[in-house]
């Protein structure tokens, strides 16, 4: 019991940054939202039941924009595709959790497979820990859905308080002390370049993480093989 | 307005099953020990690409790097290299980012 309590501590504590920054770019959805024609109850409906940042937002925007259902609907699949890998990769740290996977299968999203996955490889499967973070999340995201809802355009400037900075830089802090050995280093790098080759060729396209995501651990794998064979 | 509703139960479904996927695909299977090295190097390649990929903002429809982030990264990459404690690294990484930002 214990142990539990302490994993939830845990799993609060570190998720508790990137929840704040969650919050404020749920404020700015909450706005968007309104101005898109949801209306309070779509808006905060679309965050309990979507519950993925990208999505509603690509989403409020492209309606407002003037784009019909099916447009959004495949965009959101293409930006939806990159779940498959983190759900496959978080597969084994939530195993344990037995029919209760299909709830916490629910926030597979970009920042509790940060989490998760760097958890699942200090201390083994853990999906306490995982649904705390994904819960402490959850609550964050909707919250400040609603708030933004409610406020309107009443709404501070996350850049003025260098919110959006939070997001790479955890993931600045999470990504430096994993590089320890060659491998994985070259696997980080190729993700940088695979990314900076299609942002550049290919502006704003949702595939661009899913593609340096699946392609990049190849070339770690060919490093450790090479590196097997000559020991 | 009854298209939102429908629109949101769709995207509700989709987003769903996009997550549930590469869970039941995986669950219980035994990997391969490469298939296992496999997912042990995709943190790093997702990672990188998601910092990288924020690098980047669109500006008048051209792309642009962000100073503030990539020296905040910088700093970040560093005071954690040195120090080994995530909060502090993240707090002084935003906030010389923010130094950058307004000076």
């Amino acid at each position: 019991m214990n142990m539990t309590i302490r994993t939830i501590r845990t799993g609060i504590s570190e998720a508790l940054p990137l929840a704040i920054a969650i919050a404020a770019y749920g404020l700015s959805y909450g706005v968007l939202g309104i101005q898109a024609g949801f209306g309070l109850v779509g808006t905060v409906l679309m965050s309990l039941l979507v519950f993925s940042g990208s999505v509603q937002m690509v989403t409020v925007a492209m309606i407002t924009g003037g784009a019909g259902i099916l447009s959004i609907l495949v965009t959101a699949t293409l930006l939806n595709l990159r779940n498959l890998l983190y759900g496959a990769a978080l597969a084994e740290g939530i195993a344990p959790a037995k029919r209760w996977r299909w709830l916490l299968s629910f926030g597979v999203s970009d920042e509790p497979f940060v989490l998760g996955i760097s958890r699942f490889k200090k201390y083994g499967p853990d999906p306490i820990y995982f649904a705390t973070v994904a819960g402490t999340f959850y609550i964050a995201w909707v919250s400040s859905s609603l708030i933004g809802a409610i406020i309107g355009n009443q709404i501070i400037d996350p850049q003025k308080w260098g919110l959006d900075l939070a997001f790479p830089i955890t993931f600045v802090a999470l990504l430096v002390p994993n590089l320890t050995e060659k491998p994985i280093i070259t696997t980080a790098l190729t993700g940088a370049v695979i990314t900076v080759i299609l942002t550049v060729l290919f502006p704003g396209t949702p595939l661009n993480i899913l593609v340096a995501g699946v392609l990049a651990p190849l070339v770690g794998i060919y490093l450790k093989e090479k590196n097997k064979n000559v020991d | 307005m009854w298209t939102n509703w429908i629109l949101i139960g769709l995207l509700a479904i989709t987003t769903y099953i996009s997550r549930i996927i590469g869970i039941e695909v995986m669950k219980g299977r035994k990997t391969s020990s490469t298939l296992r090295l496999y997912f042990n190097y995709v943190p790093a390649g997702i990672l990188s690409a998601l910092v990288v990929s924020q690098l980047f903002i669109s500006k008048d429809s051209q792309i642009q790097i962000s100073f503030p982030i990539v020296i905040g990264g910088l700093v970040t990459a560093l005071t954690i290299k040195i120090s080994k404690s995530f909060l502090p690294s993240v707090i002084v990484g935003i906030v010389s980012g923010l130094l950058i930002r307004n000076l």
